[in-house]
Order: C-alpha cells, then structure tokens, then sequence
C-alpha cells in the first residue's frame, strides 16, 4: 500500500540532490505527511544529540514513485537520500537490480535487538535494509454510523453499510489476503491464479457497497471523518491520532486479524555516508528509540514487546495480540503486471 | 541607408525551436524508446524490443477506457466551450468597470490548483456539508445523498477547471468583433433572439472549433479530477497510466499506452481538421 499522505508527488528530488555535501549531515527521507514530520521532530533530534550528527529530513512520494526516482539518480551515480524509508516490495525490487549499499551488522549492534528476519541479507551475506517499522491496516469505522465495532472482516460484505464504504484501489492493500483469510481458509489460495481469481470475484461482490475507491489517503479520512464514508481500510495509526482528536472514528482489529505492513531503512548505493548511517540505524534498532516510535507515531514496534518498556495500554494502542495478516509481497510480485490488471479491470470495469 | 537585421527574430525563433526540441521531442523519443522495453516485476525493466506492451493495449479493458476518455473529454470540451461562450458575448457587453471584474474574476480562478478545486467540489457535494444539505434543509429532498463520485460531478470538475481557460481565450475577438453586423442584422429584420444563432455563431465558427479541439486535448491530460470525483467507471487513460507507470513502477507498459493515446489524438485532431476545412471550402 502506499505511505505518502497526501498529494506528495515530486517534490524530494529536488531537496536531496545535494546530500552527500558533508559527511557529517545524513538526509533520511521518509512518507511525508504525518511520518516524516513526527521523526524529524521527535526521534532524529536525539540522534544528533547523541552523534553530533544532524539529520536532515526529507518527503518522499508513494512507494513506486520513490523507487522510480530512485532509479533514475541510481543511473546518475547520485543518491536523493542517504537512508529511505520503504516497504518490502520496494525493498526486493531494489534489492534485484542493486540499488541498495551493503552493510554490516557489525557495525550496528542495536540491530541485533531486532525481531528476527528484521535484517534482510543479499545472496552474498551482506545486509541491506534493516528493519525500521511496521504498521496497521485495520477496519476503520465512523462512530456516528456504526456504533458497534465490527468483530469480522466479513462485515465488509453485508448490506448495512448504505454504499459508503472506503477500499484502497491498489492491489497490495491486504484486502486480497484478508478475503482469502475470511473466505478461502488463508492466504494459500492466492498461491494459483485460478485462486486468485476466485478471491478477486469475492472482493467484486464489494462493489455496490463502495463509493469510494481511493489513492489518496487524505481523501479517505476527511470523508471518514466527516460520516460522507462509514467504514473501510485504513492506517491504524492514523486513525488512532484522530481519536485522540475527538473524532467519531474507530481502528478495530477484526478476529482475523490486522493487515501489517513491514518497514525497511535501505542506503542507496551511491551514498557517500555510510559509515554514518550505520550508527542511525544502530540507533533506530533500540528498544528504546522503537517504544518512543510507538509512543509517537502509533507504529508498531520491530523489536520483541517484552524488551521495551510499553505499558499493556501503549501497546494496545499501537497493535493486537491477534495473529496479523500478513501481505504475501512474493506473489504480487510474481503476478506483477497480470495481478495488477484484473484487479484494477475488477474494480474499473 | 541602413538595413534592418533581420536575424533577430530568427534567432530568437531558433532558440524557441531548440528548446521545443530538447524539452519535447527528446522526452518523447525516450517515452517511445522505452514503450519497447521489457518489464521487469522483479526489478525494474530491461532493455529490450518487444511489442508486448503494445499487444496489451488491444486485447484487454485499455480499449474501452482510451474509448472511454476520448468521450468525456470530447464532451467535456463541448460543455465548457458551450457555456463559456454566451459569457464571454454577455461579458463584453458589459461597461469597463464590470469587465475588468470578470477578466479578475477568470484569471484568479486559474491560480488555482486542480487540487484544490477537486477538495472544493468534493466538499459542494458531499452530503455532510454541500447541496445536498442545503436542498434537505430548503425542503427539497428528504434523504440526501452526496453527488460524488460520480460522472456528473466529475464532468462539472472538468468544466469548472477549462471554463476560464476557454473564456479568456474567447473574450479578445468577441470583444474587439464588429457590432454594426449584428446591428444590420436585427435593422434588417432578424428577431434578436435569433441574431446569436444567426451572426454570432457563423462569426466565430472557426474559433469556436480550434477552442473546442484545444479543450479536448487539454481535459484528454486531467489527472486529478477523474480521481477525485469520478467513479472508477469514470477513470480515464491518464489515470491508468499513472497507476502503471508510478504505482506498479511498470514504464514500458505506462509509456506504450501513452504513445497510443498520442496516436489517438493526433489521428483525431487531423480528421477534424480536414473535416472543418473542407466546410469552409
């Protein structure tokens, strides 16, 4: 799914270009909207506390659009960022045709703090992303319509929504996995393409019941938010910052689970500071630095619950005990362009 | 006696020609290039010549969305030239003071951003907030429900967004016409009413085709309106593009369906062309 809030389209190309200036700088781009703003304010500042490094924050447009720019000042020989912020799509692609510098573990300890699996490794051993965090898609529903929480992902389907549900129109959403979940017995069903289609008709019962089938997420939560939609798929995290707001909105963890999306820190190949951004990343393995993430930003931790600090409720508020729902990122990309345009003919056709 | 220099001007129409040429044709040559590639999913796409890209306009649902936005943009242009029109006529009938206003008016509307229109109309037609409420609150209409998405609300986005456009690309000639024609016209006995049908629309028959072309070509490019307020029944070729070229990082297909559309257009230009030449001939 994408992470850029708002229209973000191409803006960071033109802040990062000049990065590599000075070796005590690190430019760390990240979603822009409410992500890239809370890190730039809360987390890098004690980083540089620390390191006497600064951190110069950047925006970074949705998750293809980003790779696409990347490529292109990949064949320039520059980097926009010292360190991205990317999803595991985004991380494999790059991986494949070497857009990402090699480091070492040894280099960062904090790292070993990490969730297992959480340090990806090449075929040669090296490391080339590091776990940075991981998020929530949830059943989001506004309260003033729908006052019960929803308990299942099958209520998606019933009638009661009056045609004003909001879904994602990108395949890799999770609502694929989470149809198979629901109806198909697991995700194991998207594994042929006959499955695939049978869970893409699943989803096309969807439609009457849907008004909006959005790419950009600030139009999804103003019309949540004001009752012009009742319920879809939505950040968990975000929607637990409108609550705060007061807003008539809810995130529920349905019974079979939330969607949970990874995060990945990768270092573009070209950066000239590497050595750098091995201790941010250090930094940002910590128990310490992911629970004040949490605390923060509403993402859930990449480190084990039990060592960081987070109270029942802190946790509560960032993820569920429920066994998530995981995107299955290698058959979208084994599917790639066929799976891309069933779902999108599904929905536009 | 001194001569003029003449190379001014050429010069000046030279670079103007480079600068066509480096910013547009070379872009475009590119775009052809890689609508040859091959994509890669794993990675990003490798150099290659297939036609692959191409096959996939004709045999799945890309035909029916290029099909699609050439008719709503065809209509859309059509609207806005039909609407813009009788305003600009009545605007340049007004005194100065009123016309400076309205000229304001239409230039301040260009300023804006497609997004920010698209945020304003989502908000004039949600059910929450826009017409519909006003018309549950004047008694109009007991359940409202919002206006968008839809194709309506996506065709008043697209008109909204080309009608200053067209308005000031109209109002210098209808301004400047010769008003004794119309005058002669109602003196010889032309009932007013059909003085417009009769004077108005064969004097600016010419302009008022290349407008309507100019339009269609320009509502053929509009990204954000179809997302925001139509249905995805209603999204066109830009859009699909879009989604293919930044959203699945698939360049070779985004690219080849561009090159279509480009085709399309041209093909669709030139025959109007040829068509309103042979008119007026």
């Amino acid at each position: 799914m994408t992470r850029a809030h708002y229209l973000i389209t191409t803006t960071a190309m033109t802040f990062g270009l000049t990065s590599a200036a000075f070796a005590q700088e690190l430019t760390v781009s990240a979603w822009g909207g409410f992500f890239e703003e809370t890190l730039a304010a809360e987390i890098y500042p004690l980083f540089t506390a620390e390191t006497g490094i600064e951190v110069k924050s950047i925006a970074q447009p949705e998750d293809s659009a980003w790779m696409t720019q990347l490529m292109a000042a990949a064949r320039a020989k520059q980097a926009p960022a010292d360190l991205s912020l990317v999803v595991d799509e985004v991380l494999i692609r790059g991986n494949e045709v070497g857009l990402w510098a090699e480091l070492d573990p040894a280099n960062m300890p904090g790292t070993a703090n990490l969730t297992d699996g959480y340090v990806q490794m090449n075929d040669s051993g090296k490391a080339f992303a590091v776990g940075a965090l991981a998020f929530y898609t949830t059943f989001v529903t506004n309260t003033d319509y729908a006052a019960e929480a929803p308990a299942s992902w099958a209520e998606l389907w019933e009638p009661k929504w009056d045609g004003k549900l909001g879904i994602v129109t990108t395949p890799n959403s999770g609502l694929l996995e989470v149809t198979a979940t629901t109806f198909f017995d697991g995700v194991e069903v998207l594994e042929t393409r006959d499955g695939i289609e049978q869970v893409i008709a699943k989803i096309a019962e969807l439609k009457p019941q849907v008004s909006l089938w959005y790419r950009d997420e600030g139009q999804f939560q103003q019309s949540l938010e004001s009752g012009e939609l009742n319920a879809g798929l939505y950040y968990h995290d975000v929607t637990m910052l409108s609550i705060w707001d007061g807003l008539p909105v809810a995130s529920t963890f349905p019974k079979e689970g939330g969607i949970v999306s990874d995060a990945y820190w990768v270092v573009p190949r070209d950066s000239e500071n590497i050595a750098a951004a091995e201790q941010f990343l250090d930094f940002m393995s910590r128990p310490e630095t992911q629970a004040l993430m949490a605390r923060t930003m509403g993402i859930f931790p990449v480190v084990p619950r039990e060592s960081t600090d987070l109270t029942d409720e802190e946790f509560a508020a960032v993820g569920s005990e429920i066994t998530p729902i995981r995107v299955q990122t290698h058959i979208h990309l084994r599917e790639g362009d066929w799976l891309e345009t069933k779902y999108q003919e599904m929905i536009a056709q | 006696m001194m001569r003029t220099p003449t190379y001014g001007p050429r010069l000046i129409g030279g670079a103007a020609f480079g600068v066509m040429a480096i910013f547009f044709v070379i872009p475009l040559i590119f775009m052809i290039v890689v609508s040859f590639y091959q994509p890669d999913p794993m990675g990003f796409y490798k150099v290659d010549f297939v036609w692959e890209n191409y096959g996939k306009f004709f045999s799945s649902f890309y035909y029916t969305v290029s099909l699609r936005s050439l008719y709503s943009s065809a209509l859309g242009a059509v609207l806005v030239v039909a609407l813009a029109f009788p305003l600009v006529l009545f605007v340049s009938d007004l005194g100065r003071k009123w016309q400076l206003f309205w000229i304001i008016l239409l230039l301040s509307l260009m300023c804006l951003s497609e997004v920010i229109m698209g945020f304003a109309w989502l908000i004039l037609m949600s059910e929450s907030a826009g017409i519909p409420r006003l018309l549950e609150w004047v008694g109009l209409w007991d359940n409202p429900r919002s206006l968008s998405p839809s194709f309506g609300a996506m065709m008043i986005g697209l008109v909204f967004l080309g009608f200053s456009i067209v308005s000031l690309i109209l109002y210098p000639a209808v301004a400047r016409r010769d008003r004794s024609i119309e005058e002669a016209a109602i003196t010889l006995g032309t009932p007013p009413a059909m003085v417009f049908y009769k004077v108005l629309l064969p004097t600016f028959r010419t302009s008022l085709i290349s407008v309507t072309l100019t339009m269609f070509v320009y509502l053929l490019g509009v990204f954000v309106m179809p997302t925001m307020l139509g249905r995805p029944q209603d999204w066109t070729m830009t859009v699909i593009i879009s989604d293919k070229a930044l959203g699945d990082a698939n360049l070779p297909l985004g690219a080849a369906l561009a090159v279509v559309m480009l085709i399309v257009t041209v093909i669709v230009l030139i025959a109007s062309a040829l068509l309103t030449q042979r008119r007026t001939a």
